[in-house]
């Protein structure tokens, strides 16, 4: 990914119009994309990647060029985001989903109710649905957390620097995040542990 | 030898390409004799799938000016 030069950081300040274009075209989709992944409509996911390159573009002057671009503006769009949520954002300590997945194994630590193979007649569009359906089931720290990490393909260590958590931390939010998913999905007959 | 519990959490949190080597090895050979975990490795890929599929109809939905509606925009 790509860090900022002194010079492109330079022709950004002075509001260069292909300076922008560049980091407009690579970036706005990923973050309209990502925007829509966390369960914004479509015009709030338009008006929030709006908002992320203003703020990105009122912020120049404190953004060093160090962080990697995609960072940042997957940081500001986070920050957008939660105020947007506003208290929903709240990351539980104690998630009843980690009772549950471990409920799935006896003391050994062997599966109790043995998972079964996804079922591959489900159709790409039924299955679109149903984790359509699925992640609105999500917290939203869950949701941001599988959309970075499972659908834009980021790293733990980027996931958790745009969101300020620790690496480990990302991986329980990424954990919990598919455990909800696979057990609504349980619940659709589309992946079952019966 | 790892327990399924251990094995599919590794799987689950995306922690295990940052694990040790030998805790790679063992998550492997594990794999290799318990077709459970490969069935829960098999579901966690299948909603990754789901969820990349649902993801690209949202690249769709923009229009093609909206890269330039936005430049526009921002230059006001």
């Amino acid at each position: 990914m790509a860090h900022l030069g002194e010079r492109v950081l330079a022709r950004l300040r002075r509001r260069d119009p292909d300076a922008l274009r560049e980091i407009v075209d690579e970036h706005a989709r990923p973050l309209y994309r990502a925007a829509r992944g966390m369960g914004f409509t479509i015009d709030e996911a338009e008006d929030l990647t709006q908002d992320v390159f203003v703020t990105f573009i009122e912020s120049l002057e404190r953004f060093e060029g160090r962080a990697q671009i995609g960072t940042w503006l997957f940081g500001i769009l986070h920050h957008k985001a939660q105020e947007r949520w506003r208290s929903r954002a709240r990351d539980e300590l104690n998630d009843p989903i980690d009772t549950a997945f471990a409920a799935q194994f006896d003391t050994r630590g062997k599966w109790i109710r043995p998972p079964t193979m996804p079922d591959r007649a489900v159709s790409a569009r039924e299955a679109r649905e149903a984790i359509r359906d699925c992640l609105e089931g999500l917290p939203p720290l869950q949701r941001e957390v599988f959309q970075l990490r499972q659908v834009e393909d980021r790293s733990a260590a980027d996931v958790g620097n745009v969101l300020a958590q620790t690496v480990t931390h990302i991986g329980v939010l990424l954990h919990r995040a598919r455990m909800r998913l696979r057990a609504c999905l349980e619940g659709k007959g589309w992946t079952n542990s019966s | 030898m790892m327990t399924c519990q251990e094995v599919s959490t590794l799987m689950s949190t995306g922690d295990l390409p940052r694990a040790s080597l030998t805790c790679r090895l063992g998550v492997g050979f594990h794999l290799a004799m318990c077709r459970h975990c490969r069935a829960f490795r098999r579901q966690l890929e299948a909603i990754g799938r789901a969820a990349r599929a649902l993801s690209a109809t949202f690249d769709a939905e923009p229009p093609t000016a909206f890269e330039a509606d936005m430049i526009q925009r921002l230059l006001r």
